[in-house]
């Protein structure tokens, strides 16, 4: 990117200065943004043609490939375990609003005065820096038969045999799995809720106990507020989330014992039976779902706070959007 | 203004660079057409001296690259000073080699990929000779020939059995070995009421020893030579329930019942691999079913090899036992590279196969015909060892077709077998429901690739 | 009066104990790897996991797993990784964000929509296809092709710039062309010293998924001389794996430079963190 602009800027009359500003302005906009959308074309929306693409296509990795219409996708729909998968999702929601509880009740107690605040916030917080095949070394030891957890739980005189089988158990296995997902993303939540607490004015907090608030009213009408956009917005966030989620199982329990989820479903068919054209109609259906599913929550969001508060301005609603695309992109690195 | 034009320009970028990329993915590189010996005429040590090469090896054992394997080719350098060699470990090798190999550009050596058709062997590997020539030399031959030319040479073989700790046994008052699914299961009861070792350890968690189950259904469970690459493919219901106990539903029924008997490890989800090596030498597991290549894994994991011992799996089919000697990973040579290197990896390959003591080392069965078989196969007397013989012409793919497309996963995808034990573990269905389920699969498979069935 | 002095005392124990009860939870699953590290064979066998190991002076493992997976290396190349990708991301986020936000221009609308879009794609999913084109463009098995494809999925630092833009005045533009300023000055001059939260932010989200990212590293960069710190763990997985002393103090290894860094600028990566939200 070099400064090829600087020539330009030499006295000149008013009309020629703005012409050949606009020059200017076009020349800036083309070199700023040729990179950026370069990469993006060929990294993220010529793959994306090309698995559109595919999923019409009965086809290995390797071999010849032939075209099959909508074969695929029909096919997508009669399998049972695809929809068993979805609702495997469901652990991951209810794990994404335990996380979600847990941070805001966190960063709520932060915000008040607490003794040794730095070293309770670099615990919560440490897990998020974990890279995620340790994370799964470290919880199919934490969850072994006999292991980490039990031992512990024994400690605290439980009995072994009282004990479920953290991994085997369906009635626990998937939540065990969502809970090292809350236990990775909850001290990064905490952080970001009470940044935008802290954001709140001093002086609010102040006035507000001059007028004898107490902290459950702190909580209920200073605090609360100045957080509403972002929770919601991680509620949107947590739907496209689950439905997505692929690293817990992957790495701890290959999906077996019934904590398969949709991407894990689709990995395993792409790589174990080569079936490549089915696999990339799976994402492209999937895709189809997270967007219906957050354009509807996104109007049930919008119907919700437009009616009867003032605090949620039309204006809001713009701020609320644009940290809704920012904190998507976050989650789509994260998963 | 000028957006338009920057909008033709990216879609125009987006154009050229997707025919690159189809090119790129269909026909990459060229065949080097080089003009090459087969590996049964090169005279070891003396020809090719004068080649000056550097080759490297693709290969899946992370654990013992930089050990072994770099010692057998410093062995080699001695002998051939102009080549070097170079080994390169790679997880996830199949995976890997699914994206790798059609670029043309991944070394000179590799085992060859299990999603590599036979028909395609051809458009990535060298003609290693033919057929019948070099199966009078070596073991294994049968799988990697197409139209009668060989492209692999597998890395020695494994006998199909099952591994279990003498003392154990004995202790559980057990005399003599199984020879009937039932029987079997009637030691691991034994082994459960007067031990406490575990009878059987599935090593669920690793996911692989449960697909391990697959080599059994073969030659082990029925016999015959033909049935896993020729007549499994045209079967109607191979999977169903036979009345002699032999063939693909006796080896699941000895899975599945030892789960639902409990006779398995408490927390098959949390099971560990490289500790079960260690445990079955202590005696703590009593049995694991794994090929001859675990056994000298788990001899060397303890203080007490000599407990380990080998048996045939517990099946007899007309009154007699079988076990199958299935090659393991095929060597192959890459056809885009270097005439020079080719050649240079086709005198590697044999030195290792011939002269290397890779197969003492790994405990299995060698690659020369006219070696003896290794020690852990001593309890196999009277067990007929038996390999299966090749997809007749014209249906070289068509096992591979119909276990791909039937999703039953045979010998490439672990999950249906994990799922026996799921569906044991947790009483959800029945072992005849769960094949009767994969007799379903096979049949559509077969009809919508339009298989014959045929009757044996 | 008394009685709610009580209910606050009440209140406030409520508070520690949840607070440490969370920070054991977060720390406990790493804290017993801690312990696992130190043991040798025979202790990791005849021990329970919780018990402390013989001597926390017994480096061993560590220093096996450290030659085993070869992680000099590995740390050599994901600081490589990091610098160039970080840089890279800074200044084509900024400058990116810098136009979409300033100017108005037709395509603007879409060009936002394209990166919004981009972010609900499924990466895992697309790999196939990604990985044709990289092998096409000649960036396999190259360390700046891993760059590059960190890069291209970046849609992370672009949005921080885009939200911090939207509260810098559109005034200080103005004055600085007023003075002659051309664009390029405005952006390099005037703007970009002023992103520095919005730097901070992208920097710590950017970094640590760099340095954790394990799934393209895996499948672009195979020659073991490339092998980054976070693939350097695969090393002990597979039938071939190993046992899970080593293991731990792998794990161990690959967290330390992080974690020390994370601890030397605790304040500022939770201002970074903050600061992505409360602008939102």
């Amino acid at each position: 990117m070099g400064k090829g602009g600087g020539a330009v800027a030499t006295k000149k009359t008013f009309a020629e200065k703005m012409k050949s500003r606009e020059a200017q302005q076009f020349f800036v906009i083309v070199t700023f943004l040729f990179a950026p959308l370069l990469l993006l074309i060929v990294f993220t929306y010529l793959p994306f043609m090309r698995m559109v693409q595919f999923s019409f296509y009965n086809m290995k990795y390797i071999g010849p490939k032939k075209f099959v219409g909508l074969a695929n996708y029909i096919d997508v729909f009669h399998r049972t375990e695809i929809f068993r998968a979805l609702l495997v999702s469901v652990y991951y929601m209810g794990g994404a609003v335990v996380q979600l509880a847990l941070a805001l009740f966190f960063a709520t107690l932060m915000v008040f005065k607490v003794k040794g605040e730095s070293v309770f916030k670099a615990a919560l917080f440490f897990p998020y820096l974990i890279c995620g095949i340790a994370v799964g070394f470290i919880f199919k030891f934490f969850y072994a038969r006999g292991f980490v957890f039990d031992s512990l739980l024994q400690i605290f005189g439980m009995k072994l045999e009282d004990i479920p089988y953290w991994l085997q158990d369906q009635r626990i296995n998937n939540v065990a799995l969502a809970a090292t997902s809350v236990w990775r993303y909850t001290g990064q939540n905490m952080i970001m809720f009470l940044g935008a607490m802290m954001s709140v004015d001093t002086d609010l907090y102040e006035a507000a106990a001059l007028d004898g608030a107490n902290n459950w009213h702190r909580f209920r009408y200073i605090i609360l507020p100045s957080i509403k956009s972002i929770i919601v917005l991680n509620l949107i966030l947590s739907i496209s989330g689950s439905l997505s989620a692929f690293e817990p199982p992957y790495v701890i329990t290959n999906g077996t014992m019934g904590t398969g989820t949709y991407f894990v479903i689709m990995n395993r068919l792409a790589h174990e039976n080569q079936k490549v054209g089915l696999a990339c109609a799976m994402a492209i259906v999937l895709l189809a779902i997270i967007i219906l599913c957050t354009v509807a929550q996104k109007l049930f969001f919008a119907y919700v706070f437009d009616n009867g508060t003032d605090d949620e301005s039309k204006a809001a609603v713009r701020k609320r959007k644009k940290a809704e695309q920012k904190k998507r992109a976050q989650k789509g690195a994260a998963v | 203004m000028k957006a338009k034009e920057m909008v033709a320009l990216g879609t125009a970028l987006a154009m050229t660079f997707s025919l690159a990329a189809c090119g790129g993915s269909d026909d990459s590189g060229g065949v080097v057409a080089a003009n090459l010996p087969g590996i049964d005429m090169i005279e070891l040590g003396t020809d090719y001296q004068d080649i000056t090469a550097s080759i490297k090896i693709l290969t899946n054992r992370t654990d013992i690259v930089d050990t072994v394997y770099k010692g057998y080719a410093e062995q080699f350098m001695q002998l051939y000073p102009n080549i070097t060699v170079e080994y390169e470990a790679v997880t996830d090798y199949e995976e890997s080699l699914n994206l790798r190999l059609p670029t043309g550009d991944w070394g000179d050596i590799c085992y060859i990929p299990t999603s590599v058709a036979k028909s395609e062997m051809s458009e990535y590997f060298s003609p290693l000779g033919d057929y019948g020539s070099l199966n009078e030399i070596y073991n294994f031959l049968s799988d990697k020939n197409y139209g009668g030319i060989q492209y692999g040479i597998p890395n020695g073989g494994t006998a199909g059995g099952v591994i279990y700790n003498k003392r154990i046994w004995k202790e559980a008052g057990i005399t003599e070995l199984p020879a009937t699914p039932d029987e079997f299961l009637d030691c691991l009861q034994k082994i459960r009421d007067n031990t406490d070792a575990i009878p059987l350890y599935t090593n669920f968690a690793a996911g692989w020893p449960m697909g391990a189950w697959d080599q059994y259904i073969g030659v082990t469970a029925t016999g015959d030579p033909d049935f896993m690459l020729n007549n499994l493919a045209h079967t109607k219901d191979p999977f169903a329930k036979r009345d002699d106990m032999s063939g693909p539903y006796a080896v699941y029924y000895v899975l599945y019942e030892a789960v639902s008997r409990k006779l398995v490890e408490d927390d098959p989800a949390s099971s560990d691999w490289e500790a079960s090596k260690g445990m079955i030498n202590k005696g703590e597991i009593a049995t694991m079913v794994l090929g001859s290549w675990a056994v000298e894994q788990c001899r060397e994991s303890g203080a007490t090899p000599e407990d380990v011992g080998y048996m045939p799996f517990p099946i007899t089919v007309d009154g007699k036992r079988y076990a199958s000697g299935d090659g393991n990973y095929s060597y192959a040579i890459n056809n885009k590279a270097t005439e020079d290197n080719q050649i240079a990896a086709m005198v590697y390959l044999k030195w290792l196969l011939e002269e290397s003591t890779i197969f003492e080392d790994e405990g299995t069965i060698p690659a020369l015909k006219s070696e003896p078989l290794p020690d852990s196969l001593s309890e196999f007397d009277g067990v007929e060892i038996i390999s299966n013989n090749p997809a007749i012409e014209g249906e070289e793919t068509l096992f591979d077709d119909v276990n791909n497309e039937s999703e039953v996963g045979i010998n490439n995808n672990d999950y249906p077998d994990c799922e026996i034990l799921e569906c044991a573990l947790y009483g959800t269905k029945d072992l005849d429901t769960l094949m009767g389920e994969w007799n379903a699969k096979w049949s559509a498979a077969q009809e919508s690739l339009g298989v014959d069935i045929l009757k044996y | 009066m008394r009685k709610k002095k009580g209910l606050s005392l009440v209140f406030e124990i409520l508070k520690y104990i949840s607070l440490v009860f969370a920070a054991l939870c977060a720390l406990i699953p790493v804290c017993v790897c801690i312990l696992t590290a130190f043991k040798t064979n025979e202790e990791y066998a005849a021990t329970s996991v919780l018990d402390l190991p013989q001597s926390f002076l017994n480096f061993d493992n560590f220093v096996t797993a450290f030659q085993k997976a070869n992680m000099l290396r590995g740390f050599l190349n994901t600081g490589l990784v990091l610098v160039v990708v970080l840089t890279a991301s800074i200044f084509m986020g900024s400058m990116l964000a810098y136009v979409l936000n300033r100017f108005k221009f037709p395509g603007r609308g879409l060009i936002q929509n394209l990166f919004m879009f981009a972010a609900l794609l499924p990466g895992i999913a697309m790999q196939v296809t990604i990985y044709q084109i990289m092998y096409s463009l000649g960036l396999v098995n190259h360390l700046y092709g891993y760059m590059i494809v960190l890069m291209g999925t970046d849609i992370i630092s672009i949005y921080i710039f885009l939200q911090f833009f939207e509260n810098l005045p559109v005034s200080l533009d103005e004055s600085a062309i007023m003075d002659g300023c051309t664009y390029f000055g405005v952006f390099f001059k005037i703007l970009f010293p002023l992103l520095k939260p919005a730097i901070m932010t992208s920097l710590l989200l950017k970094g640590v998924s760099v340095y954790n990212e394990y799934y393209a590293s895996n499948l672009y960069l195979q020659a073991p001389k490339l092998k980054t710190i976070s693939t350097a763990l695969y090393t002990f997985t597979g039938p071939y794996g190993n046992q899970y002393n080593y293991i731990c103090a792998g794990v161990l290894i690959t967290i330390a430079p992080i974690l020390i860094l994370f601890l030397v600028f605790q304040k500022r990566v939770y201002g970074g963190m903050a600061a992505g939200a409360v602008k939102g």
